[in-house]
């Protein structure tokens, strides 16, 4: 089947939404497995990927459990100072502002892997993401992103890391690199256990307001959001139970305080859905 | 508690406690890590046995993943003699500060094959704590850290307390290269 005109009327749907957004800078790509159907816009720029990059650590520890270098009920001992990359100078998290405040209250003790692993992914919990980003450190986090063939991702520090942000050592991300994330973390990179591990954490993902948004109700969602006061995202995987799901990824660089970014995400997860299933979106 | 010989153990264990093995500190120093430990054969029971009133084994002797792979996982855990000679500070500690006093995760006994160790530090003989926090006050500034130290140092000439530095966590305390050997035991 020929796709190329429903792909560019996507394409002009997307830039339409995003352009009326005054987003900086956007991106959108997609990966429909039914139909095979692609689309990329501005997929190769490259953003802050904000927590977005804490998908590539849960790849990293589904690579490790598989290594049998760790097991999900392995322990790490909580506690809140980190380092910075910039000059090794500590820092810690705001618990007030983590996602998941109740780890701070575990400090001096300790927490399992795979409880780390699911407050850092459903409830964007910066501690949890340090914690086992200093564990399974950022070279070996990358190295598995190499391994896997995964471009586009570049990890480099841990999050709230004030002074490498101030001189601009983020992590970066590319739509496209989004979208082969998470099709290495549905492929058969990862055994069956850790792959369902890791997509089953995904879906309990707790910030619904953008991908899952305009969605029906029996459309589920492994997907990550990634929100700081200039970029917004959301990425993740689509399943349905009528056919093949697909990945969407959509990234944006907005103004700081700028209202509706949120929205317009999910704007486009509703017209990507529209597009490729032919069925309403919520109304 | 059953003493135990360190030579005597297995080769693996061997590797990773190095019973007796003499260690250089960043001064030149050298020092003989412990030989002698006790045995811990389960983690019921070092939940239930008290090594001073206010303190179980168990709060001595938490680590994380970091620790070598065969004493974090498997029983029995072997943790130093002088162990109990940092219960009983902990209890003067304690008593002197009348509230809860308590002990970090890898702030007990670590072994010398800890991933977090740099060099051989006090813990590596069982006779340093990191404490973390004392009743609700949790120790992660200069002014907290500092109103517990003073009282830590007070309480003994062979306690050293660690001067704050910029980002600590936790108040740190030991008792220097102490070696306990077992009435029962032989140093042959």
């Amino acid at each position: 089947m020929n796709d190329e005109p429903k792909t560019e009327t996507l394409r002009q749907e997307c830039e339409r939404i995003l352009s009326e957004s005054k987003a900086v800078a956007y991106a959108v790509a997609v990966h429909d497995y039914e139909t095979g159907l692609r689309l990329s816009i501005n997929s190769d720029r490259r953003f802050h990927a904000a927590s977005t990059m804490k998908v590539a650590i849960l790849l990293a520890i589904g690579k490790a459990i598989d290594d049998g270098r760790i097991q999900p009920n392995d322990t790490l001992h909580v506690r809140n100072r980190f380092r910075s990359a910039i000059d090794r100078t500590p820092f810690r998290i705001d618990a007030e502002s983590d996602g998941y405040p109740q780890l701070h209250k575990m400090i001096g003790r300790t927490a399992r892997i795979s409880d780390l692993t699911e407050w850092m992914i459903v409830s964007s919990s910066n501690l949890a993401t340090n914690l086992l980003l200093d564990y399974i450190t950022v070279e070996e986090a990358q190295r598995v992103l190499r391994e896997a063939g995964v471009c586009g991702i570049e990890l480099r520090r841990g999050v709230d890391d004030t002074k490498a942000h101030e001189q601009n050592f983020n992590n970066e991300t590319t739509a496209e690199g989004l979208v082969q994330l998470f099709a290495t973390l549905r492929g058969d990179f990862l055994s069956k256990a850790s792959r369902e591990m890791a997509i089953n954490i995904l879906l309990q993902q707790r910030f619904n307001s953008m991908i899952p948004a305009p969605l029906p109700a029996h459309a589920s969602v492994a997907h990550k959001t990634g929100e700081i006061s200039t970029a917004c995202h959301d990425a993740g995987i689509v399943y349905l139970p009528e056919r093949e799901p697909y990945i969407l990824v959509v990234l944006t660089e907005v103004a700081p305080e700028k209202n509706g970014r949120r929205e317009t995400i999910a704007k486009i997860s509703g017209i990507v859905f529209q597009t490729l299933t032919g069925m309403e979106v919520k109304a | 508690m059953k003493a135990i010989d360190g030579l005597s153990l297995s080769p693996a264990h061997r590797a990773a406690l190095r019973p007796g093995e003499a260690v250089t500190d960043e001064n030149g120093n050298l020092h003989h890590l412990p030989r002698f430990f006790f045995e811990v054969p389960s983690w019921e029971e070092a939940h239930a046995l008290r090594v001073a009133s206010h303190f179980t084994l168990s709060e001595l002797i938490t680590v994380d993943s970091r620790e070598a792979q065969l004493l974090l996982r498997t029983f029995p855990h072997y943790v130093p003699c002088a162990i109990l000679a940092l219960a009983r500070y902990l209890e003067d500690f304690r008593r002197e500060v009348d509230a809860p006093v308590f002990i970090s995760a890898n702030g007990g006994y670590r072994s010398p094959a800890h991933r977090i160790n740099k060099g051989t530090p006090f813990h590596c003989w069982g006779t340093a704590a990191d404490i973390y926090r004392v009743g609700d006050t949790y120790l992660s500034d200069e002014k907290s850290i500092n109103r517990y130290a003073e009282i830590a140092a007070s309480l003994g000439a062979e306690v050293r307390v660690r001067t704050y530095q910029s980002g600590d966590d936790h108040l740190q305390v030991d008792l220097g290269y102490l070696n306990i050997v077992p009435r029962e035991c032989s140093e042959s």
